[in-house]
């Protein structure tokens, strides 16, 4: 992906979901333009179709009518298996929570994104100890999931994300789950790691403090994004 | 190891009681498979090596449809014809008291003639002086195995009854077969001069047949064409190959029955994997949508579940080998003494582990697997990545999926009944419908379920209030996952139905028409080695004295021989009926009295259900007999039904079986007594007048009645057997299904338990569950169990059997398999109840 121009574009994206008889419109005609490298947060009410969105962007939903292009890509012109290898390559996740395989180590976790690409050599393990001690949980590599914290999981899960150099960072309500000072230390290793990166992020969340940390808050509002 | 792999085998482990389950469902399907088919194959090798053991090298026989053939042929193939490669035999069978519950094999043959037929006999490395078996007329030889068995030596004499006669007959030789194979084939024979087997068997003048051996080329069948020409009526050459086939033939549908079942348990074994495997997808569908969302593809996810499920299939399938080597020595037993009883007589020393048996068994159990695996594997890969895959969302999914199953489970069902009606007496295809119409109605049971909840859902808000309601509502809102539970418990308790109502209905009909056709109060045979069949030739002096008691008023003549047209088996009997008798036959159409006095008069046979049946006659018809003057084409002026024999049954009064065949000989005797008279002391009299050396088996009515209704009961052991271990599969299957789904729950119960509800309502509220799921699956596999037995009985029987019989449906096998549901669920509860009311609600809302 190219490091100017625009990373993320959307256009007059449309999606609804079958209810029962009725059809229920979550994005109604949305457009917006991100660049490379940007820090976007995104805002809105529970429901409002944030997470939606997030799925749109990284291929794993296609949306009902429009263009979504991601580094280029137009996904909607790929199959599933091409756009899951595109997610695969390109995109790193974190989630509210079930980040982690419950049954890998913490260093396995992080391994898996680079054997899936691929970059399996000698370097992996290193790059993956690396990211923990990014985190500052190095000592707990042997460790399995169950056994951190709930904040201790989401920065592994943000190590994981990012291990394997994405171009765009998707997290949805990181920190939803945690309280204030963990989600504030979860907040300061992402925004550590994709500095260093320079990757594109974007960050769902109800969280004015960390919506505030970010260059660009977008609100999602009846189905249309708007700059905050 | 690749990370993916290396999470599941983890996950496989932490999940250990759901791994042993599903590896115990796919042992136990393949051992009930390879059981099954080692128990028949075994059969079947020791049917085959002893009929070629005595058989030897011989190309072609000469055969009469009347069993045996005149002595003075063998004289017409030598020396008018010319053919030096002929041997004569005769064949019976004896029993001996040293050797307690075996058939002894007597084969008489000449040793002279021997050279070219069985290497055994005629010396070389077995070491047998024929010039033995010509010393003394009676002589017999014996393999060193029978001879140690019996402990006997050269010059002892051996004690053996022969068609009711008693004989001491000297050991003059024993022979230790050189190979393994000859072993086996010779294990329950006795050897004897042509002379003396005739003696024993009271065949004088007659031989079971002459042995040929033909070249494979045009002088061969030059000699074939002078033999055809020269052979007189009612003698027949066949090839040796045809012979075995039409024995083996004979129990070709009680094969595929048992194949059948036994197929059965691996369907429940499927239905296991499937249960276990959907679980384990549910799961972890939290974990599946990561790994999507990761940007693993669908095929690497359902690649990572099937492999598990292969691992879980090769392991299972090896497992399943070894429990079947196991079931295999106890199946044998019964299948043999089944064939035994209902068929002919055959020894099985060992079972034959075949090796593409294993093979077939573990394809068929890994294949299964894979094949049950498939659908959650798929659903796997469709595994929502976003987060919010919602139970409700999955599970509103599967009630949009209920009805469309239902809708398929009732196409799937017609396509069954389609198949059902063709016409053909085919039994794959009967089978092949019949699994339709189970598979059919296991896709309808999720929306019965529904159905039945709703409707007791009242009720149970009335008794328990708000834990009643949860309950209920609680099945339909986990049917994602408790649906393919509920088909198996529904499926395997309708198949129990089935084949409970199948069995009670043939007895029923058995004891109906044995209480119709046995009417005589004493009857009289001989001993001999087939428990269905009684045979041989009773003496003229016993039946004149028994039917000379004074309180005997009347008797009944039977005449049955075994006979082979057109290769195939039937009986032809000749019968001498006491006015009495004359009811005992029940016609499917024509009236009794009418069909018995042209009977009487001679003026054509009447026929059994099966004999027209697998023939594809009907009343009016004629069936071609070879009698003593040539072929005579006879017709059928009546059928009746008839569950002795499955081969058929041709039956002539004995006046006209007098004018067609020259034997006076009678087989067994039905005596009527004077009102009043004591049947028990009848027979205590009779036996005593027996006289010594010989012996008969006299019983009254009732002891006929039930020596019947045993050899019943014996043959639908092995189908109780096999109806208990595929119940045992599914019963397992539920209970860890509806267990697992219950200890899935940790987390909502936690929920209750921190809201204030006690281990007793909680306790209370799953067992509720889980007892409703069992309930409703009793009772809708009522209606399909009963719907199952109409397709067994009035389908799948009459074409293997060619039997109708009356359904009789029992309340007990009702009742059985509702509770026999109920128990299994609410089972299914307890564990993790208790389980559930000893955690601590903290530690179960920690969950994962
Ligand atoms: N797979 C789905 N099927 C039906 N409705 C859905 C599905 N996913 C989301 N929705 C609905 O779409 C709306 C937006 O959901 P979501 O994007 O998860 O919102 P947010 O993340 O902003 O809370 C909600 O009303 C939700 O119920
Ligand atoms: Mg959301």
């Amino acid at each position: 992906m190219n490091d100017r121009g625009p990373s993320i574009e959307l256009i007059d994206v449309h999606k609804s979901y079958e209810e029962g008889e009725r059809t229920h419109e979550v994005l109604t005609g949305t457009s917006v333009s991100i660049r490379a490298g940007e820090r976007v947060a995104i805002l809105g009410p529970s429901g409002s179709g944030k997470s939606t969105l997030l799925n749109l962007i990284s291929g794993i939903d296609l949306p009902d009518s429009g263009t979504i292009r991601v580094g280029g890509t137009d996904l909607g012109a790929l199959t599933e298996r091409d756009r899951t290898l595109f997610r695969r390559d390109h995109i790193g996740f974190v989630f509210q929570f079930f980040n982690l395989l419950p049954t890998l180590t913490v260093l396995e976790n992080l391994l898996l994104p680079l054997e899936l690409t691929g970059s399996t050599n000698g370097r992996a393990d290193d790059r993956a100890r690396e990211l923990l001690a990014a985190v500052e949980l190095e000592a707990r590599a042997g460790a399995f999931p169950d056994r951190l914290s709930g904040g201790e999981q989401q920065r592994i899960a943000i190590a994981r994300a990012l291990v394997h150099e994405p171009d765009l960072l998707l997290a949805d309500e990181p920190t939803g789950n945690l309280d204030q000072d963990t989600g504030t230390r979860v907040v300061e290793a992402l925004e550590a790691l994709v500095a260093a990166q320079g990757t594109t992020m974007i960050v769902v969340t109800h969280s004015r403090e960390l919506a505030g940390r970010m260059d660009r808050i977008l609100e999602l509002d009846h189905g249309r994004l708007r700059e905050g | 190891m690749r990370l993916l792999t290396k999470a599941s085998l983890r996950y496989l482990t932490h999940h250990r009681l759901q791994l042993l389950l599903s590896v115990l469902g796919v042992a136990l399907g393949v051992a009930v498979v390879l059981s099954i088919d080692l128990a028949i194959q075994s059969a079947q090798t020791g049917f085959r090596i002893s009929a070629e053991t005595v058989s030897g090298r011989t190309t072609h026989v000469l055969v009469s449809d009347l069993g045996s053939v005149d002595e003075r042929l063998l004289n017409t193939v030598r020396i008018d014809l010319d053919i030096t490669a002929s041997a004569p035999v005769v064949e019976g069978f004896a029993t001996s008291s040293v050797l307690p519950g075996r058939a002894l094999r007597i084969l008489g043959i000449d040793p002279f003639s021997e050279g070219p037929f069985r290497p055994y006999v005629a010396g070389g490395s077995t070491g047998l002086d024929v010039s033995e078996l010509m010393t003394t007329r009676t002589g017999v030889v014996l393999p060193a195995s029978l001879a140690e068995e019996g402990g006997v030596s050269v010059g002892d004499s051996l004690p053996m009854v022969v068609e009711g006669e008693a004989w001491s007959v000297p050991l003059v030789a024993i022979i230790e077969p050189a190979d393994e194979l000859a072993r086996a084939g010779l294990a329950d024979v006795a050897l004897m001069d042509v002379a003396g087997a005739q003696e024993v068997l009271r065949m004088v003048g007659r031989l079971s047949r002459i042995d040929l051996r033909i070249s494979d080329d045009e002088a061969g069948s030059a000699e074939l064409e002078a033999i055809a020409g020269a052979l007189p009526d009612g003698v027949g050459i066949e090839s040796v190959g045809t012979r075995s086939e039409t024995m083996s033939g004979m129990i070709g549908a009680f094969d595929v029955n048992l194949t059948a079942l036994s197929l059965l348990a691996l369907i429940f074994g499927m239905f296991l994997i499937y249960n276990a495997v959907t679980f384990s997808v549910v799961q972890r569908r939290e974990i599946l949508g990561r790994l999507r969302a990761l940007g693993v593809t669908r095929d690497e996810i359902v690649r990572l579940i099937l492999t598990e499920a292969l691992w879980i299939g090769i392991v299972g399938a090896l497992l399943g080998t070894l429990v079947g080597i196991f079931l295999a020595r106890g199946l044998v037993g019964m299948v043999t003494r089944t064939i035994n009883d209902l068929y002919f007589s055959v020894s099985v020393q060992g079972i034959d582990l075949r090796p593409f048996l294993f093979a077939k068994a573990c394809v068929l159990g890994v294949g299964a697997t894979l094949l049950a695996a498939l659908p959650p594997a798929l659903e796997a890969a469709g595994a929502n990545p976003r987060m919010a895959a919602l139970r409700s969302v999955v599970e509103g999914r599967a009630r949009v999926l209920v009805p469309r199953a239902a809708l398929v489970g009732s196409i799937l069902c017609a396509v069954g009944i389609g198949v059902l009606s063709i016409p053909t007496r085919n039994l794959v295809v009967s089978f092949t419908g019949l699994f339709f119409i189970i598979t059919g109605l296991a896709l309808i049971t999720p929306a019965g379920t529904l159905v039945l909840v709703a409707a007791v859902r009242p009720l149970l808000g009335r008794v328990w209030g708000t834990l009643g309601l949860m309950a209920a509502r609680g099945v339909g809102a986990s049917l994602s996952r408790t649906a393919p539970a509920i088909a198996a418990l529904v499926v395997a308790v309708s198949v129990t139905v089935g084949l409970g109502v199948m069995i009670q209905s043939f007895r029923g009909t058995l004891v109906q028409w044995l209480d119709g056709t046995l009417r005589a109060d004493v009857y009289v045979s001989l001993p001999g080695p087939t428990a269905s069949r009684a045979a041989g030739t009773m003496w003229p002096e016993v039946i004149e004295d028994f039917v000379g008691h004074p309180e005997v008023s009347g008797y009944s003549t039977y005449r049955g021989m075994d006979l082979v047209r057109d290769g195939e088996a039937f009986r032809l009997v000749a019968l001498e009926l006491d006015p009495r008798g004359e009811g005992a036959f029940d016609f499917l159409e024509g009236s009794s009295s009418d069909i018995m006095a042209r009977f009487r008069a001679g003026e054509g046979v009447i026929a059994s259900e099966p004999y027209v049946f697998r023939r594809g006659l009907e009343r009016g018809d004629s069936v071609t007999l070879s009698t003593a003057s040539g072929d005579r084409a006879l017709r059928i002026i009546g059928v009746f039904y008839d569950y002795g024999s499955e081969q058929g049954t041709v039956m002539m009064s004995r006046s006209l079986y007098d004018r067609l065949f020259d034997d006076p000989g009678v087989t067994s005797l039905g005596l009527f007594l004077e009102e009043g008279a004591d049947s028990e002391r009848v027979v205590g009299d009779l036996l005593a007048l027996v006289p010594p050396g010989r012996a008969v088996i006299a019983r009254t009515n009732d002891t006929l009645r039930s020596a019947s209704l045993e050899v019943f009961d014996r043959t639908f052991q092995v189908t109780a057997v096999l109806r208990l271990l595929a119940f045992v599969v599914a019963f397992v299957g539920v209970l860890s299904a509806l267990a697992a789904l219950q200890l899935e729950r940790a987390r909502e119960l936690g929920l209750l338990r921190a809201s204030g509800m006690t281990p007793g309502q909680l306790a209370r509220l799953v067992v509720t569950q889980t007892g409703l799921i069992g309930l409703a699956a009793g009772v809708l596999a009522v209606p399909m169990g009963i719907a199952l037995s109409i397709v067994m009985i009035f389908v799948v029987n009459k074409r293997s059997f060619g039997w109708t019989l009356n359904m009789e449906v029992g309340p007990e096998v009702l009742l059985q398999a509702v509770g026999l549901a109920l128990v299994g669920a609410i089972l299914a509860g307890v564990y993790p109840a208790w389980k559930m009311s000893r955690t601590s609600p903290a530690l179960a809302l920690r969950g994962e």
